[in-house]
């Protein structure tokens, strides 16, 4: 286990208008270790990938990558950091075939026509890399895909252009059992591989399977980060529901946190 | 006093590296091979000749490196030509395999098993489809012998299988039924399933690279083959390994094997079916619809995949307090119960687990699936070639 995080996200702040989302969130993402994100619905998982991978920029904190301070401002940065991110929908198209699918946007050129053979030979190399083995044709229109196997193009999109982190919103989200187990095991595979994984679940289950370090979100706030082998299921669903788990966590709220709020308060 | 081993002795040690590495690894540059093994060019040609004259690998040059200067021969293993036979006799099916030098199934067999067939009438059809695949081999083809895994304690010396059916314990000298069956050809090798798988695992699977290792298989019980510092544990009489009768619940219920509370009355297909409610059920299939059955939301297997989750966790955790191993590998039935019900078993080893030793251990699930058995099994009867090269 690597003791420097690649990616270290400190004191990070970002409203919406009148509505703050995250607030003094730090994150800390070790290569090789798979990363779980937890949090209850609303907690500021998925605004927080979005900071990380560069669609939202942040009011406040600091992103570290490698050790040296980094500014993500837009996707393109997030991307020549190495830090890819599979969405729950996926964004394949499913018109287009897997090869194309795996390069939409970004493929290799040979003068002024595409190479098609070499994208062919590097897609399939990055699907076997992955130990895919479900796959008949990488001609094949990503339309006539099961569920799982649309996962693993877009996990294989992700691992293709030597990327150092791959963020992987609810993977196993609307799978059957098959599809959730072969997915996570090529989740498994990615950090087994060199990989720094950050896994954004709501089901204990994988995130334990599969998770080396665990991240709870509760209301905008980071209420820990801890190693899966420290603590238990029950802790766990603590920190997402109620911020705390013992002396893990937030610190209780004081009562008079909302005393402005409360008729009759002094001002 | 020992005197230093003779320059015959260091040879065949040197000639059994070489040919391992390649056989694990698969086809390998002289160059890396130079900077793998720590010995010098000239004796790795040497040493490649020697093999090459034995039949065991080739050599050629690599189609493009795109690199400048002369590229390097890459030695490959013969696995098309060098081959065993993996015999494997499960709970509920039979399959025989011809497995290459090199871990590569070139041919497979599967039969299902009949509920109350013995061991050594699974000989029978391990024998058929031994003799289909004897006539459609290359005239050059070479068998270093046959390999079993079965599902049950094997020892290993001569093959006698222990079993503990309801009606008390039954010995069936399976490697004896299976020399007469087969007929000569080459030695043959008996392991138990979670041994082999094991092996399997730990040389070129999920458990590469690791030296202290658990597998742990699960069908109607639960084995394990274990590797501690590289070698595997496999006990005094070869039985070892039998982890399913640790006792875990001394109020448990009455095991198979005579005692009471073994673990796998508590984790096994049985303890899981009879707490979903599907007690008239059995066999993979049965299990395999029990976890899909909890992640669809039916609460009573929801309710039995974490009760058993719990009892996996308090078994795993006593073994990673005993051996301290790198990586605990779920295998057979075990696969799909541990990604159904993670969270209870890191929990309860979380709990138990001594903190110095479950911070570095890591869960898995196999990556050879089925095939570890049969490729395992090809271990066990590669196991004399690779000990010396040029004997047989």
């Amino acid at each position: 286990m690597a003791a420097k995080p690649l990616l270290e996200l400190r004191g990070i702040d970002k409203s919406f208008g009148p509505v703050r989302v995250l607030h003094d969130v730090s994150l800390s993402v070790y290569p090789g270790e798979v990363t779980a994100l937890v949090g209850d619905n609303g907690a500021g998982k998925s605004t927080l990938v979005k900071c990380i991978s560069g669609i939202y920029p942040i009011d406040a904190g600091t992103v570290t990558f490698e050790g040296r301070e980094v500014a993500v401002h837009s996707p393109r940065d997030a991307a020549e950091l190495g830090i890819e991110v599979v969405y729950q929908d996926l964004a394949l198209c499913d018109n287009l075939d897997i090869v194309q699918n795996m390069f939409l946007g970004r493929e290799i050129r040979r003068g002024i026509a595409l190479d098609e053979p070499a994208m062919e030979r590097l897609a399939g190399e990055t699907l076997a890399s992955l130990s895919v083995r479900s796959v008949n044709s990488l001609r094949q229109l990503v339309s006539s895909l099961s569920g799982g196997e649309r996962q693993t193009v877009a996990i294989a999109k992700a691992v293709l252009w030597n990327s150092r982190i791959v963020i992987l919103d609810e993977p196993t989200a609307a799978l059957g059992v098959a599809q959730t187990t072969h997915v996570l095991e090529l989740v498994r595979r990615l950090a087994d591989n060199g990989l720094s994984v950050v896994l954004i679940s709501h089901n204990m289950n994988d995130v334990f399977a599969v998770a080396d370090r665990i991240a709870a979100l509760y209301l905008g706030r980071t209420a820990a980060q801890v190693r899966a082998s420290d603590v238990t299921h029950a802790q766990v669903v603590e920190l997402i529901t109620i911020g705390r788990s013992g002396n893990l966590g937030l610190p209780p709220e004081a009562p008079n946190d909302f005393a402005d709020l409360l008729p009759g308060a002094p001002r | 006093m020992r005197a230093s081993p003779s320059q015959e002795e260091v040879r065949r040690h040197n000639l059994g590296t070489l040919l391992r590495y390649v056989h694990v690894h698969g086809a390998t540059s002289r160059a890396e091979l130079t900077t793998r093994l720590g010995l010098n060019r000239s004796t790795i040609g040497a040493l490649t000749s020697d093999l090459i004259g034995a039949g065991l690998v080739t050599e050629a040059a690599p189609r493009e490196t795109g690199r400048a200067g002369r590229p390097s021969l890459v030695v490959r293993p013969e696995s098309g030509r060098v081959y065993a036979y993996a015999l494997s006799i499960e709970v509920d099916r039979i399959r025989a395999a011809r497995v290459g030098l090199g871990g590569r199934i070139l041919e497979q067999y599967e039969t299902a098993r009949p509920p109350g067939m013995s061991t050594a009438e699974a000989v029978r059809p391990l024998a058929r489809f031994v003799s289909t695949m004897r006539s459609g081999v290359p005239d050059d083809g070479r068998c270093v012998g046959s390999g079993v895994a079965v599902s049950g304690m094997a020892r290993g010396e001569d093959g006698m299988v222990r079993l503990a059916p309801v009606a008390g314990w039954l010995e069936e000298p399976l490697g004896e039924a299976l020399r007469s069956g087969l007929g000569e050809h080459g030695q043959i090798s008996v392991g138990n399933h979670a041994d082999v798988c094991a092996l399997a695992e730990h040389s070129r699977g999920a458990a590469a690279g690791s030296d202290n290792v658990i597998y742990l298989y699960g069908d109607v019980g639960i084995g394990a083959g274990i590797v501690a510092g590289g070698r595997r544990v496999i006990g005094h009489g070869g039985y070892g390994g039998e982890v399913g009768h640790m006792v875990v619940n001394p109020y448990g219920s009455a095991c198979s094997c005579g005692s009471r509370g073994c673990w796998e009355t508590e984790v096994g297909e049985h303890a899981l079916l009879r707490l979903s409610g599907r007690a008239d059920r059995s066999g993979r299939d049965a299990v395999l619809a029990v976890v899909d059955a909890a992640m669809r939301g039916d609460s009573q297997a929801q309710h039995a995949l974490r009760q058993v989750g719990d009892w996996i966790g308090f078994g795993v955790g006593n073994l990673v307090n005993i051996f301290n191993p790198e990586v605990i590998i779920f295998g057979g039935t075990l696969r799909d119960v541990y990604l159904g019900a993670a969270a209870q078993i890191r929990s309860r080893l979380n709990a138990i687990g001594l903190p110095a030793f479950r911070e570095h251990v890591r869960l898995r699930t196999p990556e050879l699936g089925t095939d570890a058995a049969l490729i395992g099994a090809a271990e066990l009867a590669f196991e004399h070639l690779l000990d010396d090269p040029l004997v047989i």
